[in-house]
């Protein structure tokens, strides 16, 4: 090389070189360090915001506080039946009205002190007194009193069938009254327990790194049964790509952030395998027919647009085929449904033909969506494409979510997409919400659907506990609504989850979906 | 110069009051409810108004407005909506990680960028300037994103050499915080490990960022070169037998820095607010994610914050960079 050549390189190799000697140096030895048997790394897409059981409402956060906190009843493993928790026994008298708890012994919180009647108490009155999302679940308590150390009296304003479901929900963990003296500005110790835990799970938050990690440990006085997992830490990691690469490398033992269309690949790959069961969520279309476009006040209208809609290829495209048909409002593995129920298929000459019918043409809508559900961008041009074979055109509305929410609780859209999954296991979380006259907007009738036979019919069914005669009267009310086509009632998703092979003993239950039974899970 | 700092310390009263009147106006203005994630998915309007009316949502927008001045000026910038904790919190837990991947990218910026800027003026049309300029060129077309994710794919993914997210392995604890800064935080406090753990988890994102600000400042750089080394007094420097290395070092490279630093230095501002994209692609638990989340929520609070530091880091660096032109040019002191 000549020295004028020579001369050329030089400036420019120099940076090279001292780069790559720096990049080299600081490179050398393994990325990441091992993870022991006894720890379970969750990879999950976002922080979380709060941790006060009285006040979130969503699944994510309750991952943390679940095994945290115990409740009074519990969910049974894979069931959606309740089973004693903290509460050893319960008595229910004959008017429905009174519920009487016995709680168990032995159970402690993480601070050392014992459960007992007057932490229940505690925990039901300062929730009614936050009055965040999870008060809305316990509007029938008329009072809670604690009688003695081990009796808890519960009494009802209304029957509530639902009651002792709702005590298995995340808003029912029991909070130590401890907390009572971490109140700042009369806030009922919410911002204590928003980044604290105060329960008698089997675990408790040691640490949270926001943006990075939370750390769960175990609850040395927990009553239970020791878990073999030591410590569970639930890492940040926002991208979709990095968790796939993560789990591939056993950097992370769970990957919750994988997208629909990865799921397969991801399942091939080795020590991987992927969980698949039908969940209780729904993805559904709110057909606004009390402030909507006034053509979708008729019946005729809104069954055209159920014929009109391709549900295979929605699902197709939308969830790789990991969804159900529905045929009503409520979900396959929730009691109550009707198991005969109508469901539409695609028909557009009969589409066309209800149109006619109704005397309705050239149909403007417009449809609401926003990016909050990867898939609804998809899900909304097809269902464009599917309407426009009928004869009906649709402008797609992308909207933020904050707005879109206020728009939906306004009313101000044709169409919608929406998903739904229930706090509780009982039917009326989808007939009474989403059906009653009296209850339009966020709060749950999204379609502003009104009929009066059919609010009577939900408001008997949610008053009386007897099952038989519930699922009786929600079976009526169902034939209506469908025959009605309040909603466009599209399909049942499947819960889908990454995890590495050695991960062992997680049990999904549709009602608390994302939240891990760590207490018995292990690694092999 | 104490006129200078009085001066520009008067204006950061001014800029601040004005941000915090077009931020509070604009994020009232969008629509969407700060409150739904405490309402949950299918609210009541009781719960909803119950919820509005403990955070002040419910009152006229002016006393909303000068009750959130008055906190400010007793130094309270109010408590999230989103998080329920006080923001001044949630920024000293977030702002350090962006402070620090800024800094390091930027310091990597300026400290390869400007050499490479004036190799690139010095040796002009020659072979290694067209080197510079096309490593340039990448790093103001390539996306960040995309680079990031090849440097991913090459470093985490296929070599194993870094990793893939976050400041630090998760088995590790954080270094005691003494600056916010992991790096230097973790050699004070003498833990090697954690020292070297640290550099490896800030290699991608800050050379990811710092691509783009050197990209950036080379073509500043050369610029401002090529312009001093076009002037008078260097060809009469070089007539009077003055040697070209010589006249670089001492003039032209000094001219040359003058015009750069200005818009150099307010470039640092811009990153602190806008590294959002390296944040979100490395999982680096810095503002950008959290103020983007904010947004979303309508966390009107933490939306706030975000802008009044921002602000306020705007201003002093602004008044950083005048100091410092006020030291290297002597017609600013006349």
């Amino acid at each position: 090389m000549t020295q004028r050549l020579r001369a050329r390189f030089s400036a420019v190799s120099v940076f090279a070189v001292v780069g790559a000697l720096a990049l080299g140096m600081i490179a050398s030895g393994p990325a990441n360090a091992a993870i022991s048997k006894t720890t379970l790394v969750v990879g999950m897409s976002a922080d979380l915001d709060y941790l006060d059981p009285a006040a979130t409402m969503d699944n994510a956060q309750w991952k943390i506080t679940y095994p945290c906190y115990q409740r009074l009843v519990e969910y049974n493993g894979a069931s959606t039946d309740v089973v004693p928790g903290l509460a050893s026994a319960w008595r229910i008298s004959r008017d429905h009205l009174t519920y009487t708890f016995t709680i168990k012994s032995g159970q402690k919180f993480s601070d050392g002190t014992a459960v007992t009647a007057k932490a229940v108490q505690y925990t039901f009155e300062r929730l009614l007194k936050v009055a965040k999302g999870p008060a809305d679940n316990f509007t029938a308590i008329a009072s809670v009193r604690a009688n003695g150390l081990k009796t808890v009296v519960f009494v009802l304003n209304q029957v509530s069938p639902q009651f002792l479901y709702t005590l298995a929900g995340n808003y029912g963990g029991i909070v130590n009254p401890a907390t009572a003296s971490k109140a700042v500005n009369g806030d009922s110790g919410q911002a204590y327990l928003a980044d604290h835990t105060a329960g008698s799970g089997a675990y408790v938050l040691t640490e949270w790194k926001k943006g990075q990690y939370l750390k769960l440990e175990q609850n040395k006085f927990y009553g239970g049964k020791k878990p073999v997992l030591e410590t569970v830490l639930f890492k940040i990691v926002g991208d979709a790509s990095s968790q796939r690469l993560q789990l591939g490398k056993g950097e992370i033992d769970i990957a919750e952030g994988i997208t629909s269309d990865q799921y397969a690949a991801v399942a091939k790959e080795d020590g991987n395998t992927v969980i698949n069961k039908p969940s209780l969520t729904v993805d559904i279309m709110y057909i606004n027919s009390g402030k909507g476009n006034a053509a979708l006040k008729n019946t005729l209208v809104r069954q055209a647009i159920s014929y009109a809609l391709d549900y295979q290829g929605i699902m197709a495209a939308t969830q790789a085929g990991n969804a159900t048909q529905m045929n009503g409002p409520i979900p396959d593995g929730m009691w109550g449904q009707d198991p005969k129920g109508f469901q539409y298929t695609t028909n557009v000459t009969k589409a066309k033909a209800l149109l006619a019918q109704a005397g309705v043409t050239n149909l403007s809508l417009d449809l609401l969506y926003s990016a909050r559900k990867s898939w609804w961008a998809s899900e909304a041009q097809l269902i464009q494409d599917n309407l426009a074979k009928a004869g009906i055109t649709v402008n797609l509305k992308l909207t933020e979510y904050a707005t879109a929410r206020k728009m939906i609780d306004a009313g101000t859209f044709d169409l919608c997409l929406g998903t739904w999954s229930p706090d509780y296991a009982d039917p009326s979380m989808f007939m009474n919400f989403w059906f009653d006259s009296g209850n339009f907007g966020l709060a749950g009738n999204r379609s502003f659907y009104s009929n009066p036979a059919v609010d009577k019919l939900i408001r008997s069914a949610a008053s009386i506990t007897d099952q038989k005669k519930r699922t009786a009267l929600y079976i009526q009310a169902q034939k209506i609504v469908v025959e009605e086509a309040a909603y466009g009632y599209l399909y049942q998703m499947n819960y889908r989850l990454a995890l590495r092979t050695d991960v062992k003993g997680f049990v999904y239950n549709p009602m608390i979906e994302q939240i891990y039974n760590l207490e018995t899970m292990y690694k092999a | 110069m104490l006129r200078l700092i009085r001066a520009r310390l008067a204006m950061l009263v001014i800029v601040l009051f004005g941000v915090s009147v077009i931020t509070f106006l604009m994020a009232h203005v969008l629509p969407g409810d700060p409150t739904a994630a405490l309402a949950g998915p299918h609210p009541s309007q009781e719960t909803l108004n119950s919820i509005r009316s403990q955070f002040g949502l419910d009152k006229p927008l002016p006393v909303q407005y000068f009750k959130y001045l008055s906190n400010l000026f007793h130094g309270n910038l109010g408590t999230s909506i989103r998080s329920q904790q006080p923001i001044t919190q949630e920024i000293l837990a977030f702002f350090p990680a962006t402070l620090e991947l800024v800094t390091v990218a930027f310091l990597l910026a300026i400290g390869i960028g400007i050499p490479l800027g004036v190799i690139a003026a010095v040796k002009k049309n020659t072979f290694s300037d067209y080197v510079i300029r096309l490593f340039a060129v990448g790093g103001v077309s390539i996306p960040l994103f995309w680079g990031g994710l090849v440097m991913i794919l090459i470093f985490y993914a296929k070599l194993g050499w870094l990793p893939a997210s976050g400041r630090l392995d998760i088995e590790l604890s954080s270094p005691k915080t003494i600056t916010g800064f992991y790096f230097i935080d973790a050699l004070f406090g003498g833990d090697k490990e954690t020292f070297i753990n640290v550099l490896k988890h800030l290699v991608m994102p800050s050379l990811a960022l710092g691509y783009v600000q050197l990209a950036f400042i080379v073509r500043q750089v050369r610029s401002s070169m090529l312009d001093a080394l076009s002037q008078d007094y260097y060809l009469t420097g070089r007539a009077n037998g003055l040697s070209h290395k010589f006249l670089v070092v001492r003039y032209a490279l000094r001219n040359a820095l003058i015009p750069s630093i200005t818009i150099i230095g307010l470039s640092f501002g811009s990153l602190l607010g806008g590294a959002v994209v390296t944040e979100t692609v490395f999982d680096w638990p810095g503002m950008g994610k959290y103020v983007t989340d904010s947004i979303l929520g309508r966390d009107f609070p933490a939306i706030m914050g975000f802008t009044v530091v921002i602000a306020l880091a705007y201003v002093i660096i602004n008044l950083l960079v005048d100091l410092l032109v006020y030291s290297l040019d002597p017609q600013t002191r006349k």
